[in-house]
């Protein structure tokens, strides 16, 4: 159930992205969405029952119980592809003030 | 020799493209013709890669790719169309050697790989190309709004790849497709699907997800027209088609809807050409509306003559902007009054234009006719009149605004414009008009070809 | 009324999506999963770790099993590097005025720390195969670094070129290591050399040698892009 909450982040950064104007605003929403992308995927690998981190320190521990460490690697993957795509939104924005003095979608002439 | 090498060779140049800039534009042009030469040789089949003793271990822990006749044909249009972008673009936009060997990598690895969420992690590096190759437009905010709207696409997809593995425990899209078929409930993945249809949709230009096209192709230059409308547009329906056709599983009602939309795109982007006045946007219109037909196709599972579609858009589109982008460069708009009389002093670009511009509606003599007769004899025999239909009306809509284009570029206006097209120009022109009128008079070699050039069900069947 | 519909798009997406994951019975219930039916039960295979010898199975996929992906998104990384720089254009770049002028005091303390943050990069680099941590956390230790050495003094230009040649020879490096996997083993990044007892240092074959690749390419790639956020054509 507790997943379901990461799903509503998710939303809420699409819902940030829809409705907001400002090119700044739509890049922390962007991160909202991707952040709450990655919970969900996390939350995806998670076993109950005192399950622990796919880390060990000898071939012995292979007995215990582990949570799925393939979701592990994937949200690795996804984070960084997160940073590089906002690393270029910054860019892109700051092109945009540059150009037209100011954040604000609607205040620029150019058409889309 | 291993298909691996397709996509690490574009990567490796492009890292030391950046060590030393001025032998960056040659590394493209030496890795691009590496890339179409190395696919003669390299036989169909998996690729693994990664692991520790993939012999002996089973293979399905890592990461495989896979190349058949299908992936073939995508990758020589792909890598080719590339270099040769590049080569008319060479003076002008040099800077982007680095990125385009980016985008060569990615673009190769998305049609290459086995994997979904490797998939999108060429997503999202043919993605990032894209917007960088977009910048070239010097329209800021419309590159944004791509960038956003792209990163909505591929979270989308990413969500819908990690429901399935959540359901399915792999990620390999062979062994998916196993798995899908073993548990045979098909509405368990009606979410999951739609997700990442929505995702691809985005990036092929389906209707209602493609609102960045009209900013980036609006404002197209030379390198971005045919970049974007030709090269990425036809990626991306390469794989959209081999989505559509091995893994997704349309059926009952979502059938409806996937069909409906695409019906609906193909009918919205023609009567938007038809009501556009700007050539850029004529031609952006009509590639829209040619991505739906291709997509609606691949729904039919009509594939060789949706993928002869894809190559001859992308072949004729890259002419189209190619002309009328550097026209709009020289005149200053793209306004269809103002390049009122562009073919009087142009005559044999005209001719090859309007040679291309008959093919893409599908005249007569031409390759678009052969196309467009095959795929509607197919759609006939699986009793789609419906559809017959719609395509027949878009067609009449798209000769109307066609026609009209062609007169106006051919007749003179008030002030005479003067366009100078390099020979470079000219030869690619004329290339592409005379295949397109070749295998439109010859055309016993493109039936050789049916729909088993896509292997992955073979595989999936043969474990 | 574009608010009022954006939020009825978004509230019946989510609905649609927690409604339908929540009805399907083959999608696992939050910590209900059974790793018996997924392909990761057999990364944690006593064998199979042998074979590793990595202690830390997360990084044995990492790097290991999807190396591939690790390339690629070492690429995107790279390709949003350039693409900033690319962006920002110009040769000729100076620092942009900071709002508050560093003081003796900030300059010097920001320098001892400097070297405590590069030796913990340093570390959690090195034990990625070991410990939670490796190359990407590392490599942006060692960025936050650079962006310290930025903020601590208002002249200060790291080496740009120098970042492009570590970036562009690491990339390239990477994938020759994979290319070796090819010659030497049968496949692309697959493991060609021994790979020791789980725990050690010195174990897990190539996954330390990437690691440290992949170290120095994103420390210097966001240090790059750090360098490109703090700086703005000379206007002369």
């Amino acid at each position: 159930m507790i997943q379901y909450a990461s799903i509503i982040l998710f939303v809420i950064g699409i819902y940030g992205l829809f409705v907001s104007k400002n090119v700044i605003k739509m890049i922390v929403s962007l991160n909202i969405m991707e952040i709450g992308l990655n919970i969900f995927i996390i939350s995806i690998g998670f076993v109950g029952g005192g399950a622990i981190a796919p880390i060990i320190s000898s071939t012995q521990d292979l007995g215990l119980i582990f949570v799925d460490p393939l979701p592990q690697a994937l949200v690795l993957t996804a984070i960084v592809i997160g940073v590089g795509t906002t690393a270029l939104a910054l860019a892109f924005a700051k092109t945009i003030y540059k150009t037209y003095n100011t954040f604000e979608l609607d205040e620029m002439e150019e058409s889309a | 020799m291993n298909a691996v090498l397709l996509i690490v060779i574009p990567l490796l140049a492009a890292f030391i493209s950046i060590v030393s800039k001025k032998i960056a534009p040659y590394l493209l042009l030496v890795v691009g013709l590496f890339n179409i030469v190395l696919l003669f040789f390299l036989e169909n089949g998996l690729v693994f890669i990664g692991g520790f003793d993939v012999a002996m271990n089973s293979d399905l822990l890592g990461i495989s790719l896979l190349l058949d006749t299908y992936a073939r044909m995508a990758l020589w249009l792909i890598n080719g169309l590339i270099l040769v972008i590049f080569c008319l673009n060479f003076k002008s936009y040099k800077a982007f050697s680095s990125i385009l060997l980016l985008a060569m990598a990615g673009l190769n690895g998305l049609l290459l790989t086995n994997d979904l969420f490797n998939f999108f992690v060429f997503l999202e590096i043919s993605g990032i190309a894209a917007y960088l190759i977009t910048s070239a437009n010097k329209k800021p905010v419309s590159t944004f709004r791509y960038l956003v709207i792209g990163a909505i696409g591929s979270s989308l997809f990413l969500f819908g790849v990690v429901v399935l593995y959540a359901m399915y425990g792999t990620l390999n899209m062979i062994v998916m497709i196993q798995a899908i078929q073993a548990s045979g409930n098909y509405a368990e993945v009606i979410l999951p699907f739609t997700l990442m249809f929505i995702g691809l949709g985005v990036e092929a230009k389906l209707l209602p997800f493609n609102a960045w096209v009209k900013g980036v192709l609006g404002h197209s230059n030379t390198l971005t027209g045919p970049m974007i409308a030709g090269v990425y547009a036809a990626a991306m329906s390469f794989v959209l088609g081999r989505f559509i056709t091995n893994l997704f599983v349309f059926e009952g009602s979502l059938l409806i809807v996937v069909t409906v939309l695409l019906a609906l795109g193909i009918l919205a982007g023609d009567v938007m050409a038809f009501s556009s006045t700007k050539t850029r946007e004529i031609l952006l219109f009509s590639s829209i509306a040619q991505a739906s037909i291709v997509a609606l196709l691949f729904v039919n599972g009509v594939i060789i003559w949706a993928v002869y579609l894809i190559i001859a858009n992308a072949l004729s589109k890259t002419v189209m902007f190619l002309v009328i982008n550097k026209a709009t460069k020289d005149v200053g708009s793209d306004e269809s009054e103002a390049l009122r009389g562009l073919f009087v002093n142009n005559k044999l670009v005209g001719l090859t234009f309007t040679l291309v511009t008959l093919s893409v509606m599908g005249l007569p003599l031409l390759a678009g006719f052969v196309i467009k007769l095959n795929f509607l004899t197919q759609l006939a025999g699986i009793g789609q009149i419906v559809l017959i239909a719609i395509i027949l009306v878009a067609s009449v809509i798209e000769g109307i605004y066609f026609v009209r284009l062609i007169v106006k570029l051919w007749y003179p206006g008030e002030s005479e414009i003067s366009v100078k097209y390099n020979y470079s120009f000219k030869a690619v022109f004329i290339v592409i008009a005379l295949a397109l009128l070749v295998f439109g008079t010859y055309s016993t070699p493109l039936t050789k070809l049916d729909n088993t050039i896509d292997t992955v069900m073979e595989v999936v069947n043969n474990g | 009324m574009r608010k009022l519909f954006g939020l009825l798009i978004t509230i019946a997406l989510g609905v649609m999506i927690i409604l339908a994951l929540d009805k399907t019975s083959a999608f696992p219930k939050f910590g209900e999963v059974n790793l018996q039916e997924r392909i990761s039960n057999q990364y944690l295979t006593e064998e199979n770790v042998e074979m590793v010898g990595s202690a830390n199975i997360v990084t044995a996929i990492v790097v290991g099993y999807r190396g591939f992906d690790t390339l690629g998104e070492v690429t995107v990384l790279f390709i949003s590097a350039l693409g900033v720089a690319f962006i920002f254009g110009g040769t000729k770049q100076q620092r942009l005025d900071l709002k508050f002028k560093p003081n003796f005091m900030l300059r010097v303390g920001s320098n001892v720390l400097l070297g405590i943050i590069l030796v913990t990069s340093i570390y959690i680099i090195l034990h990625g195969h070991l410990t939670p941590g490796g190359g990407f956390p590392g490599g942006a230790i060692i960025a936050s670094a650079v962006l310290l050495l930025y903020l601590a003094d208002d002249k200060f230009r790291s080496n740009v070129k120098g970042f492009k040649l570590i970036e562009g020879i690491a990339g390239s490096i990477f994938v020759v290591v994979g290319l070796l996997g090819l010659v030497f083993a049968t496949a692309f990044l697959e493991n060609f050399l021994p790979v020791g007892t789980v725990g050690q240092l010195l174990s897990a074959g190539i996954i330390p040698i990437i690691y440290v690749l992949i170290g120095l390419k994103v420390g210097s790639e966001i240090a790059g892009v750090v360098d490109n956020f703090l700086t703005e054509e000379e206007s002369a």
